[in-house]
């Protein structure tokens, strides 16, 4: 299963699903990464963590351990 | 919920997501005229402020930290929530403003949402509407009042005249008088799918009060990009809508490059660090130098007896040592206000998430953990931003060991010892090392901390990054500094009465038992001999039954009493240690400086009652390195038992440190003298 921490840059993917088996599962939901939207990754840090998406019109930077969980494709 | 709550003064919440423009709307309703306050028990802080007289409303204002939702996910979060259903003497607000950036609608209608359902009276606030025609887009308030029902206006918090129809709609909603509604609690949608439901009622929503704005409307510069508007159906609102601030964009990718990004980053931190430091000087020598001139007006006025002594050195240079501090903090703040309200502030702590979650710390970390080299207090306040409690108190454990600039003037000192004057560069690279030692150290020790994370600092709950990266911005100069200055007054008030009680307990500890110690005054001028007197009263003093006290301590590090002396002082503040070695070491301020002549009796001066001397480079190296490592100020002691909770966290950094620091203070000394430098 591909997740948003594999996404090479200007990639633009539809989330498929969330694990809900991952502590910030719902912190991830709320704040707009959910089934359905279009993400695509924007920046990465310089030690290629944490990662920068765009989702429903704005920047949200997670760590990778985040990102993992949300599945794409 | 009291019964006469309706004879108070009506109390309106501003609540909204972070970046909703909640503060700036607070500014522009209440202006300067609001105070931050603790909720009892918590660490949250909340302005609490009165509409503005001009808009003819007779109501307060509440203004608490951005949230996202009404579960809370943090330890900080949950308190902000709580306190929305029962705000001390007010339980339930009014009327609930709602801030929700028109550009952002699913994601900040999310939190509103979960408003409604639980009962509150919300008003919505539309922020940010220029954005969003920018992206070729028009919301319909009145539409949108309707599918959620509940009033919705726009607002501009920095145009003032925008504000009257919110002022209009919550004067209707007060004159109405209905009943108080009592607000449930939320319940965590316990079932994913329910969550995807409740956000896709939301995206309906979205979808039907957002539309594309006509030709004309559009800004010229839009117009050929969006050509195809006519077209335009349900999908392509959306994706208008969702399409990210392309400047952003482009800025982001130099400031965020993998090099240049770095880069930038370590620039804009020595421009802060230099300027916190050299902007600072001047303005700190002037508050200093005033203090000084009065303290000794007082003593003109109220004579050198008991009572000038109090006035002058206990009360007006305690005022002194509090306010000298001030300049630093201002320009740390306004920095760093800029910093943040350009949006470049969430950009540094994503850059430093990486190598801070190493140590157990968080990317968040990362701005109280700066703010700790100008003053630990504002830097323990700004920790309030960590959602993570382990991390935030471990950031919070940390923070003494930045160098703070109470430091500095000991450092001078000590370095201005060690240094012959003609080569000062030494110097400065030698101060450069301290710092790097002072990082290095707290480096060292959040990561042996975070190995013994479950015994020291308990409840863990999981470790996150999510931040939201802010558009840029160009930063509202009256925003930046209305922070600022409410910052520095956050400072002055928690701090001062600390400082100031202690500096006068230090100088009743030094002042008394009173004797008049008979003194030789021959060939010695008046001020001289004031000297002398207040030198050979403080041998006598309480303060050196204390410092007789801890002579076995200070015997292994090749010091005597009187440094001990000096040390115990510096445990209410540090600066405090260089007055304290001028009193005791007899120091009379002739036509030299006062440094010079304070140099020149350190040099002569002997361990008390041997024929040793008493400051060697050995002995000066490892009061450096006690200096570094030392908590040694009551003020911060106290913030961080405020902000921890509890006596744990401040009493096992009083223990570590100050043990620590002796501990690497006796290795110095006794390893440089091993290799034969004394």
């Amino acid at each position: 299963m591909r997740t948003a921490a594999d996404l090479n840059f200007g990639e633009r993917v539809v989330i498929q699903d969330i694990d809900s088996n991952h502590p910030s599962c719902i912190r991830i939901l709320e704040i707009g990464f959910t089934p359905g939207q279009e993400i695509e990754l924007i920046n990465k840090s310089f030690f290629n963590d944490p990662l920068a998406f765009s989702v429903r019109g704005t920047l949200i930077a997670i760590r990778k351990e985040e990102a993992s969980c949300i599945q794409i494709s | 919920m009291s019964v006469n709550a309706s004879l108070k003064t009506p109390l309106i919440a501003l609540v909204g997501p972070p970046n909703s423009g909640k503060t700036t709307l607070f500014n522009a309703l209440s202006g300067q005229n609001y105070k931050t306050v603790n909720y009892p028990g918590a660490t949250v802080e909340y302005s609490f402020g009165k509409i503005l007289s001009r808009f003819n409303l007779e109501a307060q204002i509440i203004d608490s930290p951005g949230i996202i939702s009404l579960v809370p996910n943090s330890p900080d979060e949950k308190v902000a929530v709580d306190a929305l259903y029962s705000i001390p003497n007010y339980g339930t607000p009014d009327i609930v403003i709602a801030t929700v950036d028109a550009s952002q609608l699913s994601r900040h209608l999310f939190l509103v949402k979960q408003l409604l359902l639980s009962n509150f009276r919300v008003v919505i606030a539309l922020t940010m509407t220029d954005i969003l025609q920018k992206k070729g887009l028009h919301i319909s308030p009145e539409s949108l009042s309707k599918k959620l029902g509940c009033e919705v206006v726009i607002v501009d918090g920095r145009k003032k005249d925008s504000l009257d129809p919110l002022i209009n709609i919550i004067e209707t909603i007060f004159k109405k008088s209905e009943n108080k509604s009592i607000p449930s609690v939320y319940n965590r949608l316990s079932d994913k799918n329910d969550l995807l439901e409740f956000y896709s009622s939301i995206e309906r929503i979205e979808s039907e009060v957002l539309s594309p704005l006509a030709k004309g409307e559009l800004p010229f510069n839009i117009e050929n990009a969006n050509r195809q508007l006519n077209l335009i159906a349900d999908m392509k609102v959306k994706e208008n809508c969702y399409k990210i601030d392309e400047t952003t964009v482009k800025i982001d990718k130099v400031l965020l490059h993998k090099i240049w990004g770095l880069i930038f980053f370590f620039l804009i931190m020595s421009v802060t660090f230099t300027s916190i430091f050299w902007f600072a000087q001047p303005l700190m020598t002037l508050v200093d130098e005033l203090f000084g001139m009065i303290a000794s007006e007082a003593v003109v006025l109220f004579g050198t007896g008991w009572l000038g002594d109090l006035i002058a050195n206990g009360i007006i240079n305690g005022t002194g040592s509090v306010l000298v501090f001030v300049p630093q903090i201002i320009i740390l703040f306004l920095i760093l206000g800029v910093l943040e309200d350009s949006g470049y502030l969430a950009r540094g702590a994503m850059l430093i998430d990486k190598p801070l979650s190493k140590i157990g710390l968080n990317g968040k970390s990362f701005v109280p953990m700066l703010s700790g080299f100008a003053c630990a207090i504002p830097a323990m306040l700004a920790a309030r931003t960590i959602p993570n409690r382990r991390e935030r108190l471990l950031t919070i454990f940390i923070i003494p060991l930045m160098s703070c600039s109470a430091r500095l003037p000991v450092y001078a000192l000590l370095i201005a010892f060690l240094i012959p004057p003609e080569s000062a560069w030494i110097g400065g690279v030698l101060l450069s090392t301290i710092y790097v030692g002072s990082i290095a150290g707290s480096v060292i020790v959040a990561a042996v901390i975070n190995k013994f994370k479950k015994r020291i600092i308990r409840e863990e709950d999981s470790s996150s990054f999510i931040l939201e990266l802010p558009a840029y911005r160009k930063p509202k100069p009256s925003v930046v500094i209305s922070n600022t200055v409410n910052s520095a007054m956050i400072y002055v008030k928690k701090a001062g009465p600390i400082i100031l009680g202690f500096s006068l307990v230090l100088w009743f500890l030094t002042y008394f038992p009173d004797v008049n110690p008979e003194i030789e005054t021959e060939g010695h001028t008046e001020e001289e001999i004031v000297q002398l007197q207040s030198a050979e009263r403080l041998s006598n003093s309480y303060a050196s039954e204390l410092g007789k006290i801890i002579q076995p301590f200070m015997t292994p590090v090749g010091l005597d009493w009187r440094v001990g002396v000096s040390l115990i002082a510096a445990f209410a503040a540090r600066e405090v240690f260089v007055s304290s070695l001028a009193l005791i070491f007899k120091v009379t301020g002739d036509d030299d400086s006062i440094q010079e002549s304070m140099l020149r009796s350190m040099r002569t001066a002997k361990i008390d009652g041997t024929d040793q001397k008493l400051f060697t480079t050995a002995t000066i190296s490892g009061l450096i390195v006690f200096f570094i490592f030392a908590m040694q100020c009551l003020s911060t002691v106290a913030v961080s038992k405020k902000e921890t909770g509890g006596w744990r966290i401040p009493l096992l950094q009083v223990v570590i440190f100050t043990f620590t620091a002796y501990v690497l203070m006796f290795m110095t000394v006794n390893g440089l003298r091993a290799i034969g430098i004394n």
